[in-house]
């Protein structure tokens, strides 16, 4: 349903911006409004409660002194690592699981006990073994990424129609060939599902690792404003983390949902967030 | 059916126990051996003993109770409270259309920094403690929770309405009937999901502005490198979390879900 009013339409005749666009910006200036009158309305001290304008002078002050965007590359390259890893890791033991009786009888349920253990529960116990910075947060948020991953590959491989790998077999397929033309594919769609809930687990997982665990990134941003009294600065933080956050939806998880499910019509794009 | 959201599933293995039993008993002999074998100081690696000593010493002493039961009391009001705001007001916005589009950015901006972004903030208004490991909890579940249900009523086929109405439903009849059934199973999936964020952001939340609970108990241990309480901590979140997800969410899904057919 596109309820186009008179926007400017572009050349293919639909409104550059939908009434949908227009409503969710609507919706984002009220609260910066809001947030602003509420501030005139209680009076309190700055670090209190700081105002858009405190904020976003703090916001100018760590661009300008670059240690914002140190911060956020710090996070983004701790998050892609890990995620990397997790999806690498999870992937491989989802396959084997999935596809190996033995396997999975042997590994099942020690998984099962570990996915329990979430990974807020290991950083205590990595800082001691590992100590403060990356590797701990890198195991950490691999780990959470780990599992639904692992979980949603398997339930791809587990229902993948049996009689396309007989076909395949059938006119004389190899198990590698099997494996990569029907297994795999047939999958793909619970693999990206468990990619995407994997993102969404590891992105709040890096915040706390980083706001324990670190010395920079938008994690010890946040936290480090609190224990300073830096309360502006604490909502920079906060703000920078909702926009990585979208970034990472729209340019990572999108597209991937893009290039494979939808494309594919597998599934219904609904745009949601894990 | 929303793939975006739903929970990991649980793969189905055979109770083959005795192959299932082995890396179990390979990780706890490891665990046990590797002091024999490595010059690991005993700091960084308790003995399965001493940690089970240890459980035995606090549970005695009543401590680990108080702090379990600190844990999981602030996890039933944090959750009650969250969802009890988040469905009824879900609803109310996914029902007008408007409010839905004006809304849907906000509520999705608010999620993705909802939970252990905002404890620093809480500590700074509430104080370290309670209060704000409860009030970090409200949020992580609220925005987990109002999100699903928005998602769930938007993802409901107009021509259901459309049905409804021509066969002369009045609105409240349409919110019977076609809403609430229809968002049900979103709802279902915000509630398991939410309790998901809603544990970690409780464990998160407790270990930086706690003063009791599991998740205090197990981070301030680190400060005295007392392992052993490190180690008993974690396998208490991961025992509390499977008791958690076994006794309320399985029987949930199958009494309501998969009864209905709704899952498949």
């Amino acid at each position: 349903m596109t309820n186009s009013t008179n926007n400017l339409p572009n050349m293919r005749g639909r409104p550059l911006v939908s009434t949908a666009q227009w409503r969710g910006t609507l919706g984002v200036v009220s609260i910066l409004v809001a947030w602003q009158f509420s501030v005139w309305v209680i009076a309190l001290p700055a670090y209190f409660y700081p105002a858009p304008k405190d904020v976003f002078s703090a916001f100018i002050e760590l661009m300008q002194k670059g240690i914002l965007l140190e911060y956020l590359s710090d996070s983004a390259v701790r998050y892609s690592v890990s995620v990397a890893t997790g999806v690498g890791f999870g992937l491989t033991f989802g396959l084997l699981i999935g596809l190996s009786r033995f396997w999975s009888r042997l590994l099942g349920p020690i998984i099962n006990f570990f996915y329990a253990i979430v990974e807020v529960a290991w950083i205590p116990l990595l800082v001691i073994w590992i100590g403060y910075g990356f590797n701990t947060i890198v195991i950490a948020i691999a780990y959470v990424v780990f599992f639904p991953v692992l979980y949603n590959t398997l339930t791809g491989v587990q229902t993948v129609k049996l009689v396309l790998i007989n076909a395949m077999q059938t006119l004389g397929a190899t198990r590698w060939q099997v494996l990569v033309t029907v297994i795999i594919p047939s999958a793909l769609p619970n693999i990206i599902t468990g990619f995407r809930v994997g993102a969404g687990f590891a992105f709040r997982g890096l915040i706390f690792a980083e706001m324990i665990a670190a010395g920079s990134g938008i994690g010890f941003l946040i936290f480090d404003g609190s224990t300073t009294r830096q309360t502006d600065r604490v909502v920079v933080g906060m703000i920078m983390m909702g926009v990585m956050w979208l970034l990472i939806d729209r340019l990572l998880l999108r597209p991937v949902e893009q290039a494979t499910i939808v494309r594919w019509g597998l599934v219904r794009n609904q745009g949601g967030n894990t | 059916m929303n793939h975006a959201i739903q929970m990991p599933q649980k793969p189905r293995i055979n109770p083959a126990l005795v192959t299932g039993l082995l890396p179990f008993i390979v990780v706890l002999a490891a665990w046990a051996l590797a002091p024999l074998f490595s010059d690991i100081p005993a700091y960084k690696l308790p003995s399965p003993a001493k940690v089970w000593s240890t459980f035995q010493d606090m549970l005695l002493s009543g401590s680990l109770i108080s702090e379990v039961w600190a844990s999981l009391q602030r996890l039933a009001t944090g959750y009650i409270l969250g969802n009890l705001i988040a469905i009824p007001l879900g609803l109310a916005i996914a029902l007008n259309r408007a409010v839905a589009e004006t809304l849907t950015p906000v509520l999705s901006f608010f999620q993705s920094i909802a939970g252990i972004a905002w404890v620093p903030l809480a500590i700074i208004w509430f104080g370290v403690g309670g209060g704000s490991v409860l009030f970090v909890i409200v949020n992580t579940i609220f925005f987990s929770s109002i999100y699903s249900t928005v998602i769930g009523v938007q993802s409901i086929p107009p021509v259901l309405y459309r049905a409804a109405q021509s066969h002369g439903a009045s609105r409240w009849d349409v919110i019977k009937t076609v809403v609430i059934p229809g968002a049900l199973v979103q709802i279902l999936v915000g509630l398991r999901t939410s309790m998901a964020y809603g544990w970690r952001a409780l464990v998160a939340a407790e270990m930086i502005a706690g003063t009791n609970g599991i998740g205090y108990m197990t981070l301030e241990a680190v400060q005295w490198y007392q392992t052993e309480i490190v180690v008993l901590g974690m396998i208490l979140i991961g025992v509390l979390w499977l008791i958690l997800d076994r006794l309320l969410f399985v029987p949930i899904e199958r009494v309501t879900v998969r009864r209905w057919g709704l899952v498949s």
